[in-house]
């Protein structure tokens, strides 16, 4: 078959060369070098976005961490850390920074990768990802400045009539304009590489999943377009108000929807990373790319699910919505969630790990943080988030759970234990193979999935339990420190409530091992150009 | 990736869509999603019973 320079094994067998899948002549015009240790050929444009997001990304994933751990210590009725007013500040910075720029800045970094890596390609257009990276690096400090100056203490949903300073739509919007340009150049990449034949045959399953996610990544951003432009003109004092209940609506097709971004750009970092740890290759085609097609066709409705105490809406709105439409996308995750793991089991039985049931599992290189990150996201995702949100999206069910601590619980599993930990898998083969730097201390770096993954699911099932107990989500005091009549908690919920601050601190401890590593290796690491880098 | 003389990434995605001769029995996986499934069952039907005990229809 026709190979890149990059010195790629010819496929054996009688199909002619032109006809098999793969790669064939890149389109880099010499800007291109090819990977020592995966083969694959990484544009030189590309790669720079790539380390630009993903450091972008780092810099608000420690901001959204310093103020998770503030919430923790606050939640934690024993310690109670931050005042009232500060306490809903942290708050919304969590949440954008979190659930919006941290991730988001990672998945461009992830398109940016699979567009051209994946498909020997150049970038689309070099002008319009540093237009996209300014925007949005614009946009998010926009939106920084704002809520930590105390003028946005509106939490990440900021539902009208709550007002922001109109910097923090502003903040929003640019943010959001930046990643739409930059998932149009993705786009356009995937163009020009059809275009210009650098593959044959379909796009591999990780860049289909990516395409999944740009997908769904525009229809969200447009339902971010419109429901913060009038926001934004509402709060410069030009408009009245916008509907709340429209507002609500509209806003989730934002809110959601972008956690449904992460769901699809999760489970190709699964994929992705599978065949980087175990040599896994996608058992079926057909079933994975079906599974990703049901998410771009069903996923958005599931953002209903906020709405189901909300009297805005009828109750035959919520139950389509919510109870069957919002299946078809749980039908996706849960053929994903079959595959992913056999896909594994298959790699590991054929090098011969066939003792038992579980031989193959407990076999799988577990010190290798980048598998033990991605398996620990796959069942923390799974078992914990998957069981979760499906009860608790079911309508009948929300009432009894609905703005209680139990909706939190479900979420950091997850958008924390299962995208937040599948990319910090990503990036411990991003740094070796894109920054070119090996990760210094290794041992710890070994240990950082589990104790992130350990203090997450602590965390996660403590919120559960004290949301069972009626704790409501978003509430400073527990205690109701000087009301009038008798309230609180009894003891059960204040336990949980502690599990929630210790739980919370671990992950804490395992997300600062992962952010000082990262920072370590990007700047000081020993650099690995032109070798393979070092096997974990 | 984890040992020196197994292929490449690139080999791995180049040929993903080439279909393989050898075995493809998963029963580990099954287990696990048979567990899954039935830890689904338990969590669900809880919190109906919780529903029910809340609000009980008389």
């Amino acid at each position: 078959m026709a190979t890149t320079a990059n010195g790629l094994a010819a496929l054996e067998g009688h199909v002619p060369d032109e006809e098999k899948p793969g790669f064939k002549t890149g389109n880099h015009a010499g800007q291109v070098r090819t990977c020592e240790t995966t083969g694959l050929p990484v544009c030189l444009t590309a790669q720079r976005f790539i380390r630009l997001n993903a450091v972008a990304a780092v810099v608000f994933l420690l901001i959204g961490g310093v103020a998770a751990l503030l919430l923790a210590l606050t939640r934690w009725p024993t310690v109670h850390l931050l005042p009232a007013d500060w306490y809903y500040r942290v708050l919304t910075a969590h949440g954008l920074n979190m659930l919006i720029l941290w991730i988001i800045f990672m998945e461009i970094a992830i398109l940016y990768f699979a567009g051209t890596t994946l498909l020997n390609t150049r970038l689309a257009s070099k002008g319009t990802a540093w237009v996209a990276f300014g925007l949005m690096v614009a946009g998010a400090l926009a939106i920084n400045g704002a809520v930590w100056s105390g003028k946005a203490d509106v939490m990440m949903t900021s539902y009208v009539p709550l007002q922001a300073h109109w910097s923090f739509y502003l903040g929003i919007i640019l943010f959001a304009v930046g990643a739409l340009i930059a998932v149009i150049n993705f786009l356009a990449t995937l163009y020009i590489a059809k275009r210009d034949k650098t593959y044959a045959g379909s796009v591999p399953l990780v860049v289909f999943g990516a395409t999944a996610a740009a997908i769904i990544a525009v229809v969200t951003l447009l339902h971010g377009a419109v429901v913060m432009i009038p926001t934004f003109l509402w709060s410069l004092g030009l408009t009245e108000a916008p509907d709340a209940a429209w507002y609500r609506l509209v806003w989730w097709g934002l809110g959601h929807q972008s956690q449904q971004v992460n769901v699809c750009a999760m489970v190709s970092v699964w994929y992705l990373l599978g065949t980087l740890t175990t040599g896994a290759k996608p058992l079926n085609q057909a079933v994975c790319r079906g599974a990703f097609v049901l998410y771009i066709l069903f996923i958005n409705l599931a953002s209903a699910h906020h709405l189901l105490v909300d009297p805005g809406v009828g109750a035959g709105w919520k139950i389509w919505n919510t109870s069957y439409a919002m299946y078809l996308a749980v039908l996706a995750s849960m053929i994903h969630g079959f595959t992913v793991p056999a896909s594994i089991e298959v790699a590991m039985r054929k090098k011969g790990h066939n003792k038992g049931l579980f031989g193959w599992l407990f076999a799988a290189p577990w010190k290798n943080p980048g598998f033990s990150a991605f398996f620990l996201s796959l069942v923390i995702f799974g078992f914990l988030g998957g069981i979760t949100g499906v009860t608790l999206g079911t309508q009948q069910i929300n009432i009894i759970a609905h703005n209680t601590l139990r909706i939190p619980g479900h979420f950091h599993t997850t958008v924390v234990g299962g995208t937040s930990l599948a990319f910090m898998g990503l990036a411990y083969y991003v740094v070796p193979l894109i920054f070119q730097k090996e990760y210094p201390a290794k041992a710890l770096a070994r240990l950082q999935p589990f104790v992130f993954a350990g203090g997450i699911t602590v965390m996660a099932i403590a919120m559960s339990f004290a949301g069972s107990y009626g704790v409501p989500r978003r509430h400073w005091d527990i205690n109701f420190t000087g009301a009038q009549f008798s309230a609180g908690f009894d003891s059960t919920a204040h336990l949980m409530m502690g599990l929630v601050g210790i739980g919370g601190t671990i992950a804490f401890v395992g997300l600062l091992i992962f952010l000082l590593l990262t920072v370590a290796a990007v700047f000081f690491g020993r650099s690995n150009a032109g070798k393979k880098m070092e096997a974990w | 990736m984890t040992q020196p003389n197994e292929p490449k990434a690139a080999d791995v995605i180049q040929s993903e869509h080439e279909k393989d001769e050898g075995s493809h029995r998963t029963p580990g996986t099954l287990v696990l999603a048979l567990i899954l499934l039935l830890s689904f069952a338990v969590y669900y039907f809880a919190n109906w019973k919780a529903l029910a005990d809340t609000w009980p229809v008389r």
